[in-house]
């Protein structure tokens, strides 16, 4: 409820005892130790702005030295290393991390009013696992073999016979690594939504962001194990010497495409689909009007990212596959594109139907659904095989998805920053400059990935370090460079933006927005324990909901489904949200971030090749296991 | 209720994975066609591709139609009611548009690999 | 749900097998023998008798009866222990034979052998760290940990079916 009324003297002891219930430990032992999701959240929050740092540098070096024909700023083998960090940083190490780690934890309890997720220490131990992932694939680029065969790393280049080094089995472990941390998250934040949303939320009083994350996490739980199937397969056939990957052996080259695009397609979904998730929020409250078509926007959301796993084909359509194979794919590919227009459309009535305020986080969802709608326009163009086939490997390819991934998952990422700053920091940003900072992003993406599709049409394949002068290429990638910077500048102003506000910004209060879902009835940040009393809930816009609010100030006072006897939670029926039963949540711990430690040494020992410490490394993972399930919960 | 339950789950869930069968077995069964070891096999392309794509796309229709069942039976209900009836009533709205689009798949399958000749490369 | 993505793991496995077959004009290609049928499928129906103990161990955690449910377990654990230790030996004998590095077949039979038994190891252990709780008696936790328990080996049964039966195709035309 809203903290505008101040509680009675009862409750405000019962807030009390929850505050003593649900304190973290002090210090950097309590960050290490943390189950808290705010807490992870904001752990994921730095991680991933550090590497988005580092995917933006590879960008922003890439983009200088293709500057000006037969440049030499890099080498064609460090250009080859940047162009592969820079495809696997930001999409693993910056955008799932951030929209799933950072926004999907801190935000997914506040949402449903839930304490925590489902499994706080499990939690804990995708971030552990994650920051070790990260640390250890850019170990490879401090020890000069990053990984250089392009981010979807074909085979046979990446085989050993063409790459010897380290530099593919840094990405192959690398890769598995990292999917460990997300499979984690997909599954706790399926079984999050399901079991633990307050009572009365039944499926069709949810929010759309929810929708939006368990269609991300369904996806990320199915997509994720055939990439690990391939990078087991990479990691055998170089390191042990079998034929997966060998024609002259029985083997295809072609079966690590197709295994990986089963993964990489639905990841592409996966990507955007939380970014939808974040302009679903964002557009409610700055129109102050429920979402158009709510049922269609939400089985939108579930079904890109369900049909997404029925196209991944249309990634090699040029690899001489047959047509009759080929039409799965095509066919599939032309009713993916229905969900995501349903959603665009309802997105654009509300706007029309709402009175919308265009402060910054509303910009830049207007921005995201322009650089979206280009995109998919351009999307939709390579159903048709033979244009495809022209295309492919050119930089009309890039334009097409760096509007997609700027425009559809970096934008709302953007706004969703500047629209729970407030309820993460208590304070307000300072709204001039975050205008500024949209125009500067909006302005240098559009220079910067523009001229793509124009010089990708004159045959400017991709990752190629240089290019010769008569080709016509030049002034395209001048501009595109010029763009790159703007956007660079845009990035900075915003980020300095939000450091300013948060150091001199006014105070917040609990709900500057006046928005429609469940965070904002808390403080501004939130207490330890997210909410005083389980909230009621009747519709999917429980802030708007006054009575709702009342009656849990009523409850607050007299102690109805406070739960302050113990670190408690409650657990509901998954479909119809009837409560079913009260559970007690875990503390702080130190076997997630033990855990995570184990792991990293067996990676790091699989990596020297030395098998049997691996296999000891591994005995000790599971004797952690041991440990953290030592200790049982109390009986609720 | 019951059969209202029945008939909304049936309307969700069938048709998504009955075009998810149709996916992996319609293109199963080209590479089973197309490759080297297909003599062995002996397969009627298009036999099979038609049994496939018909018996998905009448499944498919056949959860489309329940969806629709469910919606006429609960037109006097909003999908914002409380549950079970309000949810019930939003999933059927979702499974109608769900299974329209898995109908246009399969039909799209049947016509690209009934229509083109098998095994010529793209 | 982690049941579920080692599932669909084990699915791109199955997936790469029939990729190879059907661009392998012999199959298994020529030096290799055609799988055993008989010996296979009585180890499987070894491992998928021991379904049974363990949902009446979940039934008699249920119910409170903490010592039926402890000797199932055991029961179980015979049947899995046997299973695994016979099949072990096998595997190791069929390495003799013919080495993984040999071809695709011999890589994504023993992938696909050896990860069955990977799963079947854990659930060994499993079983060993549930008997160890039970042995002090029943609680909500120890009864959820059973419940979970008899689920995975459930699907690490319906798996080895799955896997068994994909390797056994091998064995006919």
């Amino acid at each position: 409820m809203a903290i505008a009324t101040p509680p009675t003297p009862a409750a405000a002891r019962r807030m009390d005892r929850l505050e003593v219930m649900w304190q973290s430990r002090p210090g950097v032992l309590g960050w290490l130790t943390t189950t808290d999701h705010k807490r992870i959240g904001l752990l994921y929050f730095w991680t991933t702005l550090v590497l988005f740092g580092a995917g933006g540098i590879e960008a922003m070096v890439m983009r200088t030295q293709l500057i000006q024909p037969n440049n030499d700023l890099v080498s064609p083998g460090t250009y080859d290393e940047l162009f592969t960090l820079h495809g696997l940083t930001m999409i693993f190490f910056f955008i799932i991390p951030m929209t799933t780690g950072a926004f999907g934890n801190y935000l997914i309890p506040l949402m449903i009013g839930a304490r925590d997720m489902a499994f706080p220490r499990m939690n804990a131990l995708s971030y552990w696992i994650f920051l070790g992932s990260a640390i250890f694939l850019y170990t490879s680029l401090a020890l000069g073999m990053a990984p250089n065969a392009g981010w979807f790393d074909y085979v046979p280049l990446a085989s050993k016979q063409y790459t010897p080094g380290h530099n593919i089995d840094f990405y192959a472990l690398a890769i598995i690594f990292n999917s460990i941390a997300s499979t984690l998250t997909a599954a706790q934040f399926i079984v999050t939504i399901l079991k633990s949303r307050a009572p009365g939320m039944s499926f069709n009083r949810m929010p759309l962001f929810c929708f939006a994350f368990l269609a991300a996490s369904f996806g990320l739980l199915f997509a994720l194990p055939p990439l690990s199937a391939d990078a087991i397969f990479l990691f055998l056939d170089r390191n042990v010497g079998t034929h997966f990957f060998d024609p002259s052996h029985g083997g295809a080259a072609l079966l690590w495409q197709h295994l990986f695009w089963i993964f990489g397609h639905p990841e592409v979904y996966i990507l955007i689909v939380p970014a939808f998730g974040i302009a679903t929020s964002i557009i409610p409250a700055f129109t102050q009007r429920r979402l158009v078509a709510f049922p269609l926007v939400a089985i939108a959301e579930l079904l890109v990212v369900f049909i997404g796993f029925g196209v991944w084909a249309h990634h090699m359509f040029a690899t001489g596959m047959s047509t009759t194979a080929l039409v799965f794919f095509a066919g599939a590919t032309s009713m993916v594109v229905i969900p995501s227009t349903i959603q665009v459309f309802a997105w654009c009535m509300s706007f029309v139907l709402g009175v919308a305020r265009f402060k910054t986080p509303l910009l830049f969802i207007a921005g995201f659904i322009f650089m979206f709608v280009a995109g998919g326009l351009t999307g939709i163009m390579f159903i048709a095989i033979p244009f495809d086939q022209q295309v492919t490997d050119t930089y009309f390819i890039i334009a097409h998805f760096h509007y997609i991934i700027f425009g559809a998952a970096v934008f709302p990422i953007f706004g969703g920053m500047y629209y729970w700053f407030p309820k993460v920091t208590g304070k307000l940003y300072f709204e001039r400059p975050g205008q500024i900072s949209f125009w500067l992003l909006f302005v240098g993406t559009n220079l910067l990935f523009f001229p793509m599709h124009i010089v990708g049409l004159l045959g400017m394949t991709r990752r190629i370090y240089t290019y010769p002068s008569n080709l016509g290429w030049t002034s395209y990638n001048v501009i595109e460079t010029i763009g790159g910077y703007i956007t660079l500048v845009g990035i900075l102003v915003l980020f300095g933006n939000l450091v300013w506000s948060y150091l001199r910004g006014l105070p917040a209060g609990p709900d500057p927005w006046h928005g429609p879902t469940l965070e904002w009835t808390t403080s501004s940040p939130p207490p330890e324990y997210d909410f005083a009393v389980i909230p009621k809930v009747t519709s999917a816009y429980p802030n708007w909901d006054v009575e709702d609010r009342e009656e849990d100030r009523r409850k607050l006072a007299g102690g109805v489904l406070v739960l302050d006897e113990g670190h408690e939670q409650v657990e509901v029926t998954p479909v119809d949200g009837w409560l079913s039963r009260v559970v007690e949540m875990p503390h702080d711990s130190p076997w997630p971030v033990l855990l995570a430690l184990c792991l990293s040494l067996v990676f790091v020992m699989l990596l020297l090749q030395h098998f049997a410490i691996a296999g000891l490394m591994g005995i000790l993972c599971l004797l952690t296991l041991l440990g953290w399930h030592s200790k049982e919960p109390e009986a609720a | 209720m019951r059969r209202l339950e029945l008939l909304q789950w049936s309307g969700l869930l069938v048709g998504a994975l009955v075009w998810a069968a149709a996916h992996v077995i319609g293109f199963g069964t080209t590479e089973a066609r197309c490759n080297a070891a297909s003599p062995t096999f002996g397969i009627d392309f298009r036999l099979w591709e038609g049994l496939i794509t018909g018996f998905a796309g009448l499944v498919a229709l056949g959860a489309a139609l329940a969806a629709s069942a469910v919606l006429v039976s609960t037109r006097d209900v909003s999908y914002e009611d409380e549950p079970p009836i309000g949810r019930i009533r939003f999933f059927a709205i979702a499974a109608l548009i769900a299974n329209v689009l898995f109908v246009m798949m399969i039909v799209l399958y049947a016509v690209g690999s009934i229509g083109n000749t098998p095994c010529v490369q793209a | 749900m982690l049941i579920a993505s080692e599932a669909t793991l084990f699915g791109a496995f199955i997936g790469t097998y029939f990729y190879f077959r059907f661009r392998a004009p012999q199959w298994p290609p020529d030096g290799i023998p055609e799988p055993r049928v008989v010996v296979p499928l009585i180890l499987l129906a070894v491992l998928l008798a021991g379904s049974i103990p363990m949902h009446l161990a979940s039934q008699a955690a249920s119910a409170g009866r903490v010592g039926a449910a402890r000797l199932f377990v055991l029961a179980a654990l015979a049947l899995q222990a046997g299973y695994f230790a016979w099949a072990v030996h096998d595997f190791s004998a069929q390495l003799q034979m013919f080495d993984i590095t040999r071809d695709a077949y011999s890589s994504i039979y023993y992938v696909l052998l050896g990860a069955a038994l990977a799963h079947v190891a854990l659930g060994i252990l499993f079983d060993l760290w549930l008997l160890g709780k039970l042995v002090r008696g029943l609680t909500t936790y120890r009864l959820h940990a059973t419940q979970a328990i008899a689920f995975y080996w459930h699907a690490v049964n319906v798996i080895a079916l799955v896997v068994t039966l994909t390797l056994l195709t091998a064995a006919i035309g």
